[in-house]
Parts: C-alpha cells; sequence; structure tokens
C-alpha cells in the first residue's frame, strides 16, 4: 500500500530508509541531468580513475545530452597538449560567449542614440555598480579576441591544418575573422565619444572608396545611414554590432565546428606520412577521452584566462572614453584601431580606391581561398618553403603598415601645431599633453618662458628679467598680448617669472616645451615659448601656451636653406622679418586627476 | 615541463582551474566593495573636466558680452559671477535674528525686562542693516536692478525649479526678447534643440562652468561691488509701448475716484460695442468670471438686470451704475447675493481704473448694453 494514492518517494523512504532515500534520489537526478553519469562516475571521473561500470558511462552524456553531442567523446592524445593547438579555438568560442555576457550587461544601461549614448556611458562610470569592470571586461575581451582569433589562424597555418580535407573549414575560419574585426570595430562607435566618431568615419569613408563610385556611395549611405554619421548610423552600427553579426557569427561557428568534428583535429604534421589524414583513425591507446581530461583541461584555460582578464581589468586596463563626439572637431592625430592600422597605414602610399578597398580585399580573399591554391599535399615544413615565405612576407608587410598606419608616421603637421598639441592635447590614444598631469598646487599664476633652461644655473632671474626687457623693447610682447587677447585672455603686459623651485612638473613640462622648440629650430627660428597661467575661477585655471618665432622661406612644404646652410628667414614688405605667434589654451580644474600614462 | 606538471594531471588541472576561478571572486568582490569609492571619484573627476570645457566654451562664446570674469558687459549682458544670481542674501542673518526677536516679544511669557533687551538688540539690528545696506549702496548704483533687499534673481522671477535648471533653459533658448532692452545686443538660442549651435552637453558643461562660480556663504561685499552691470528687470516687455492715459494713475485706491466727475467724461466718449467685446472676452478677461452664475453675474442679461433693477436701487443712471461696478466693485451689494464688502467679491480686481482708458470704458459699456436679454425670475 502505498503512503500517497500514487508510487512515491515517500514510498522510497518507507521501504529503503531516510539516507538510502535519499542518496538514490540525488543519484538520479545527476544521472539525468549528465544525461548518463552518476555521482559515482563523476566521482571516478574527477579523481583520474578508470570506470568501474560496463557500458563506460562517459560516453553516455556525447551520445544522449545536447550540450556534448557535437563534442567528440575522445581525441588523439597528440593534439591534447599544448602544442599544436594551444587552445587558441577553444578560446575564440570562449570569447564568443565572454563578450555576449559583458556585453548583455552593459546593453541594459545603453540606448543606442546621440542624445544619451553618451550620457549612458558617464552613467555607468559614476552610478552603475561593477559598470566600468564591465565595460573594460568588454572591451578588453574584443581585443583579445581579435588577437585569439588571429594567432588561431596562424598556427593553423603552421601546423598546415588547412590542407585537404580541412580547406571549407579554413575558409570558414577567415569568414568568422572577418566577422570579428567587424563586431570588434562595430563597437566601436557605441560610446559616441571622439575616439568612437572618428576611427569610425575612417573606417566608413573607406567603405565610400569602393568603385565604382555609385556602389560605394550607397553603401556609404546604407552603413551611415545618411552623409554624416548621426543617429541613423549610431542607431545601424549598433544593431550590426548586436543582433547581425553575432548571429552571422553564431551560424558560421557552428559550421566551423562542425567541420572540425567531421574532420577530426589534425595530428601534428610529423606524427603523420605525407598526404595521409589519420585523425579520425585514433588508436585505442592513443584516445583521451573528452570525459574528464579534455573537459577539466577545457575549464581550466577559461579559469585561467578570466583571471588574467580581470587581473588587467583591476590594474592595469581601462576602457578609454574620450569627449563627447563632435562631428566639428577633428582631433589631431586620429588613429583607426589597432586591428586595421594597416589599412590605415596602406592608405598613406596613395590612392584611397586601391589601398584602401581593393588592396585590403585581395589580402583578405587570397587568405580565403589559400587552402585553395595551395595544393601540395606535405604539412611539413621542408616542404613548405614557398608558402612559409609567403606567410612571413606578409607577416612583415603587415606590421610594416601597421606602424605606417600610426599618427606619428607620415603625417607631418606645422612644427607650431605639432608642439602646442604635445603640450596640451586632451586624453586620447594613452597620450595626454604635457601640462595636464602637472599638480594643481604648481600651476601658480603667473607667466614662464622657455629662455629660463638657456641660462646657465643660478643665472635664471637674470636671464628672465633680461627676456622681459628683450621682449618689451622689440615688440614681440605685443604680438603675443595681441594673439593672447583673441583667445580671450586679456594681458596688459609680459612680465615673465622664474619657475618656482617646488613646481619640479610644471618645470619638467616647460622643459620639454624647450627642447621641441630646439628640435623644430629649423622651422621655428629663434623661437621661444611662454605658458601663462591664470586664475578663472576659485579651483579653476587657464593654461595659455604661446610660440613666438621668426618665420621662415618654405618651398614644397621644406625649409628653404641659404648658401650659409642658414634657413632663409621670411622677409615682410617693411624688409623685417617676420614675426610669427600662435597660441593654445586650457583649463586645468583641481579635481580634474590627470595622470600620465605609465611610460610616456 | 608546464606540459608534465599541469596538462597531464588531471588533478593539477582541477587545482589550477579552481584556484583560478577563487581568485576572480576574489577580484571582482574586493572591486565591487571599493565600487561606491570609485564611481564617487569618477563622478568628481567627471564634473572637473566638466567645468574645464565649460570654460573653453564660455570663454569662445561668452566672455564678449558676459565679461571673462563673468562679472556682466555694461549695457551688453548682466553678470553671472554675482551675489544676485545666487541668491546670496547679505542680510539674511539679521533677518532671521530679527524675526526670532520679534516672535519672542508677541510671546505673552516674555519679561518686560527682556522685552527691553530684544528692543535694544533689534535697534542695533536695524544699524546693522543700514551699516551693510550702505555699504552695498555703491553697487545698487551700477547699471541694471539690484536690491540687496530682494536678493534672489530668480525669486524675483518667479522662477520655481533650480538654479541649474534656470540657466540650462536660458541657455538652450537665449533670451528671445532682450534686443529690447539690451541696446540691441540679443541673447541667442544657444541650444540646438532650439535651433542654436551647441548640443546639450555642451551646454551642460557650460551649466556647470557658470555655477562653478557660487561661493556659497562666502560671497562679499566687494564681490557685489566688482559687478558691472546687474540684470535689467523688464516689467512686461509686450506691454510696453507709448504711456497710456488711464482714467487713474497706478495705485489709486478705487474708494477715493470721483466717481461722479468720471460719469461726467465718459459720456463725451462714443462706445464701440465691437471693442468692448473684445476687451470683455479677451484683453480684460472678464468673461472668465461672468459666464458662471456661481462665481459671478452671468454676461446675458446683464443691461437688463441693470435697467430694471439694481438703478433703481442706487439711485444711479444704468450706465453710471455700470461705471460704479466696474471701477469700484466693492461699492453695491445687491439685495440677495451673499456679498460682504471687502471680503468675497474682491474676486473682481479693484483696479480697472488704472489700466482702462475712458475711451475703453465707453467700449465696455456701449457692449454691455446689448446683453438685453430677457433675465428669468428677475
Amino acid at each position: 500500500m502505498s503512503v500517497l494514492p500514487f508510487p512515491s518517494f515517500l514510498d522510497d523512504v518507507k521501504e529503503k530508509g531516510f539516507k538510502k532515500a535519499v542518496f538514490e534520489g540525488a543519484n538520479e537526478v545527476v544521472e539525468r541531468l549528465t544525461a548518463g553519469m552518476n555521482i559515482q562516475d563523476i566521482r571516478e571521473a574527477l579523481r583520474g580513475e578508470a570506470p568501474s561500470r560496463k557500458p563506460n558511462p562517459r560516453l553516455q552524456p556525447h551520445a544522449d545530452g545536447f550540450w556534448l553531442h557535437m563534442r567528440p567523446s575522445y581525441f588523439h592524445k597528440s593534439v591534447t597538449g599544448i602544442y599544436p593547438e594551444f587552445r587558441l579555438g577553444w578560446l575564440s568560442t570562449y570569447f564568443v560567449v565572454f563578450e555576449t555576457i559583458t556585453g548583455i550587461f552593459l546593453m541594459v544601461w545603453y540606448t543606442p542614440s546621440p542624445e544619451v549614448a553618451y550620457a549612458n556611458m558617464i552613467n555607468i562610470m559614476a552610478s552603475v555598480p561593477l559598470g566600468q569592470f564591465m565595460r573594460d571586461l568588454h572591451r578588453l575581451g574584443a581585443e583579445a579576441m581579435v588577437l585569439i582569433v588571429t594567432l588561431h589562424m596562424l598556427r593553423t597555418f603552421f601546423t598546415a591544418s588547412y590542407k585537404k580535407p580541412r580547406q571549407f573549414t579554413w575558409f570558414t575560419g577567415v569568414i568568422l575573422l572577418g566577422l570579428t574585426l567587424f563586431l570588434s570595430f562595430s563597437g566601436y562607435l557605441l560610446p559616441w565619444d571622439q575616439l568612437a566618431l572618428w576611427a569610425v568615419t575612417i573606417g566608413a569613408s573607406m567603405v565610400e572608396a569602393a568603385p565604382p563610385e555609385i556602389v560605394g556611395q550607397n553603401l556609404n549611405l546604407l552603413l551611415r545611414g545618411g552623409p554624416e554619421i548621426g543617429a541613423n548610423g549610431l542607431l545601424r552600427f549598433y544593431l550590426l554590432h548586436v543582433l547581425a553579426v553575432p548571429a552571422l557569427l553564431f551560424i558560421f561557428t557552428g559550421v566551423h565546428y562542425y567541420k572540425v568534428v567531421v574532420h577530426g583535429h589534425s595530428l601534428p604534421p610529423r606524427e603523420e606520412n605525407i598526404g595521409e589524414d589519420t585523425a579520425k583513425r585514433v588508436p585505442l591507446d592513443k584516445r583521451v577521452y573528452f570525459i574528464p581530461d579534455i573537459l577539466t583541461s577545457e575549464i581550466m584555460w577559461i579559469g585561467v584566462t578570466t583571471l588574467i582578464l580581470v587581473v588587467l581589468c583591476t590594474w592595469f586596463f581601462h576602457a578609454p572614453l574620450e569627449a563627447h563626439a563632435d562631428p566639428q572637431d577633428t582631433p589631431l592625430g586620429t588613429t583607426a584601431p589597432w586591428y586595421f592600422l594597416w589599412v590605415q597605414g596602406a592608405l598613406k602610399l596613395g590612392d584611397k580606391v586601391f589601398w584602401g578597398i581593393i588592396f585590403p580585399t585581395i589580402a583578405l580573399g587570397f587568405l580565403a581561398v589559400m587552402p585553395y591554391l595551395d595544393l601540395t599535399p606535405s604539412r611539413r615544413w621542408a616542404h613548405r618553403r614557398t608558402a612559409l615565405t609567403v606567410c612571413f612576407l606578409m607577416i612583415s608587410a603587415t606590421t610594416v603598415l601597421s606602424y605606417m598606419g600610426l599618427a606619428e608616421f607620415g603625417v607631418r603637421l606645422a612644427g607650431d601645431t605639432e608642439i602646442l598639441h604635445e603640450m596640451m592635447m586632451p586624453p586620447a590614444h594613452n597620450h595626454m599633453g604635457k601640462l595636464l598631469p602637472v599638480p594643481f598646487d604648481q600651476l601658480t599664476p603667473g607667466i614662464y618662458t622657455t629662455r629660463q633652461f638657456e641660462a646657465e644655473a643660478g643665472q635664471e632671474s637674470a636671464a628672465v628679467a633680461a627676456f622681459n626687457q628683450e621682449i618689451l623693447d622689440n615688440g614681440r610682447a605685443q604680438l603675443a598680448i595681441a594673439q593672447l587677447g583673441v583667445d580671450h585672455l586679456e594681458l596688459s603686459a609680459i612680465n615673465t617669472s622664474v619657475i618656482p623651485s617646488d613646481a619640479e612638473d610644471l618645470e619638467k613640462a616647460l622643459h620639454f616645451f624647450a627642447d621641441r622648440l630646439v628640435a623644430y629650430e629649423h622651422e621655428l627660428q629663434d623661437a621661444w615659448g611662454l605658458v601663462v597661467v591664470t586664475e578663472v575661477q576659485p579651483g579653476l585655471r587657464r593654461l595659455d601656451a604661446v610660440i613666438v618665432w621668426h618665420q621662415v622661406e618654405f618651398e614644397n612644404g621644406r625649409v628653404v636653406f641659404g648658401s650659409d646652410g642658414e634657413p632663409v628667414l621670411l622677409v615682410g614688405e617693411d624688409g623685417q622679418p617676420v614675426t610669427r605667434v600662435s597660441t593654445d589654451h586650457i583649463f586645468i580644474h583641481e579635481d580634474a586627476q590627470y595622470f600620465a600614462a605609465p611610460g610616456s | 615541463m608546464l606540459q608534465r606538471l599541469i596538462f597531464e594531471r588531471i588533478e593539477q588541472r582541477i587545482l589550477v582551474g579552481t584556484l583560478s576561478f577563487l581568485a576572480i571572486m576574489v577580484l571582482v568582490g574586493w572591486i565591487a566593495i571599493n565600487e561606491g569609492g570609485r564611481m564617487q571619484a569618477f563622478e568628481t573627476q567627471y564634473l572637473a573636466r566638466s567645468i574645464e570645457r565649460g570654460a573653453y566654451l564660455y570663454m569662445a562664446n561668452c566672455s564678449t558680452c558676459h565679461g571673462t570674469d563673468g562679472l556682466g558687459g555694461a549695457g551688453r549682458a548682466p553678470a553671472l559671477n554675482s551675489p544676485y544670481l545666487f541668491g546670496h542674501d547679505y542680510l539674511a542673518d539679521l533677518n532671521r535674528e530679527q524675526s526670532g526677536l520679534e516672535r519672542e516679544k508677541l510671546n505673552s511669557a516674555t519679561t518686560p525686562e527682556r522685552i527691553t533687551e530684544i528692543d535694544a538688540r533689534l535697534a542695533a539690528i536695524e544699524t546693522e542693516r543700514q551699516t551693510r545696506l550702505n555699504a552695498l549702496s555703491a553697487a545698487t548704483q551700477t547699471p541694471g536692478d539690484y536690491d540687496p533687499t530682494a536678493p534672489s534673481r530668480l525669486s524675483n522671477l518667479g522662477w520655481a525649479g533650480s538654479l541649474r535648471s534656470f540657466l540650462l533653459t536660458t541657455l538652450i533658448h537665449g533670451r528671445p526678447n532682450s534686443i529690447q532692452y539690451w541696446g540691441g545686443n540679443q541673447m541667442v538660442a544657444w541650444g540646438q534643440l532650439a535651433g542654436g549651435p551647441l548640443r546639450t552637453d555642451q551646454l551642460e558643461d557650460l551649466t556647470n562652468f557658470i555655477l562653478n562660480w557660487d561661493k556659497g556663504d562666502a560671497w562679499t561685499t566687494d564681490d557685489a561691488l566688482a559687478v558691472r552691470q546687474w540684470p535689467i528687470s523688464v516689467v512686461d516687455v509686450a506691454l510696453a509701448g507709448p504711456p497710456r492715459e488711464t482714467i487713474a494713475p497706478a495705485g489709486t485706491d478705487p474708494a477715493t475716484l470721483d466717481l461722479a466727475a468720471i460719469n461726467a467724461e465718459v459720456a463725451n466718449f462714443q462706445g464701440d460695442p465691437q471693442n468692448g467685446q473684445t476687451l470683455y472676452n479677451g484683453t480684460l478677461g472678464c468673461a472668465g468670471c461672468h459666464m458662471q452664475a456661481a462665481v459671478a453675474p452671468p454676461t446675458e442679461g446683464t443691461w437688463t438686470r441693470v435697467t430694471v433693477n439694481r438703478s433703481a436701487l442706487t439711485g444711479l443712471e444704468p450706465t453710471e451704475y455700470l461705471v460704479h461696478s466696474i471701477l469700484y466693485p466693492g461699492e453695491f451689494l445687491a439685495p440677495g447675493e451673499p456679498y460682504i464688502p471687502g471680503t468675497y467679491p474682491n474676486a473682481m480686481l479693484p483696479n480697472y481704473s488704472e489700466r482702462l482708458t475712458y475711451q475703453e470704458l465707453a467700449d465696455l459699456i456701449a457692449y454691455l448694453q446689448t446683453q438685453d436679454q430677457e433675465v428669468p425670475g428677475l
């Protein structure tokens, strides 16, 4: 007679006693959840013992369960070490999940509208607990994913795993690389800061260059949602970032991995005869079972990788957030994300259409079809001299082009613009102007000059006094005052003083200023610089940097040198050398907390 | 070696993995308990940088009129760096003490000795108030309107929101009418929301910069003296025009009106009922009350009531009765009406003598004469 009108757990308790009934119930639940392994089986597996019952319960989850149905139940021993896989494929997959989870967290706090996107960022940073941490993880994870997917591709190349029968696996892998790059890039725009706007503007204008013109123009319109990136463009990039590209990525990840399972993990080249593929024929003594060995290994890799990311985001990395996007204000030295620097570098070689569109398309297209071109059967390095040579040439070319893509390379501005930028630029790309991190208490209101550093030790105040008299006499003080007036700084006289002895960082910044003027001495003749510190409000000071110099003659952007080897000064209508003044200014609040980037 | 130590031995893998996850949890926990401080620091830093950007925008866009120091431009724009904008009351402590003492004085428990003390202190407060007002009197000579006894710009404007919202909305919309009182200078709309050049976040930066001028309780008399231009209080720009010849000057007590003389004068004007209707329904808004019997006698049948009933009661000609009722609303009470002089019917404003010209009064009467409908149960 049953306790309840139907057979139940209570009957078990009555029949077997409480302890035994509970254990058996729990055991059954575990076996159902794992689709075949009970508690004893799991214990044995984790202890590294052989299974104690037959049929082998560790194969059951592969046969009956959903999550493992796609994973092979055993691997060849030769592919389970660090070499040859470095677990890069597995980590790529993990980063898809990692980015999805952190991305969903950020999605909760984000609205894709230029009106509020930036305010959302500030909110995430200022009012959402762990908000900055999640943003850092998402950003760092995105960069790491690009890196890991690229390394995965290189590994596949070096072990020649793309060769028959795995050509199509490689092809889908190149698509996944492209999707990863685009995912990372489309996320760039979402914070709607200057970095975002201008990086994406560069990218979108490359799309615009796609030939023929009508295609490029319309592609550009479709992507940006208008002639300029605005509300429509932001919404489009957002939808691409969170819907379209992830959907494609999931699909191709499925195809890619299905192909991996169908063909098996390729063995290290030395273990096979040339032209042979034995990945699917694993001898019994070479089998390493997924449960428990591969499973624990994969989980360990996840743990270690995540820990590395968390450590980096705790102490070393914060996702950048620059000033609000402003289409009217093009920052100097805008660069693409590092993984697109090679395209930016190529663009400096010449034609936008060829180097911006045709060249990258050919490069990526070549990568995609490479397995169908390289038909040599051998996977051994000794037999792959051509392929390896081409590979290293491509790596070298990418490195060189990426270097050329840096802001420092190629584009040279006028000396005064360059120096003022170096002194005062807002934080961007891990750089900031030299004056920004000077501690607020060192910014004593006053006027300081680079001439101080030309004086011998102990003679500074005399030199500064002489300088005051000199610029008063030759009228260059008046020119500087007039130019500062244009910038709304009202100054009646320029009376420089020696930098206070306790203002070490201010002195360093001015020393840098003086050194830069020397570095540009051909272009900026007889140049001197000023830094004017004024108080605007309590706790808010204004810093004006001034460069005054004699203009030299230029021809084709180069300084003209006279027969004496000295630059030729530009002479005005009055027969006197033309004096030029250039100024820029910033404001520093005592709580603004600018810190120099490590190593800068 | 790494291969042999970790990858080939399951217990090592489990150990490394478990330790990694533990370390992650410890680190995330450590970050989490520090989040309060971090978010606070971020907010401070963000406000500071917002002020810096605001300063940049201010110098480029605002300093030409409001001055680089925010003290205003004489004849061009009012001071923003001023105790008036931030509502600093130089007399606040005196006023507080005075009202406390006055309350104490009225308290029946206060002893006569204490009252003597209080009176002495009140006199001292009055002296101190005069001293401070004298010190500030030079500031009140600065162009514009500043009265230290009505120290809050926002209260004087009847602005119910915060100073931040006042500044931000002013920046967005500008002062569309200011060209009329700033000698040809107009504050234009600065917000892109209102067709101007700046984004809302930039206006917020500007607002933060302007608010950073606040000195709290530390405003000094010198700050008021430094101001170059106070705001101009504009009463009603829309109505500003040539002075109007109203029946009586502003501030006249209706009880003192010479109604007989006014009646005689009105008779010289030919009323225009059309214009009277416009005044009645529109400009003056009489119809707003005179449409519902519970609030005021309805418009319909006004003339009938006056001719049949009211004028007989008061012994006035019907038009005279209307003149009296409009200019001195509390003078007569119709029998049976629950009005008590000086209280309830004061819903009708007693200032029409200073708002109407004779012509307008004649127009109104002409219009009311057209309201000769039957009045049921009169």
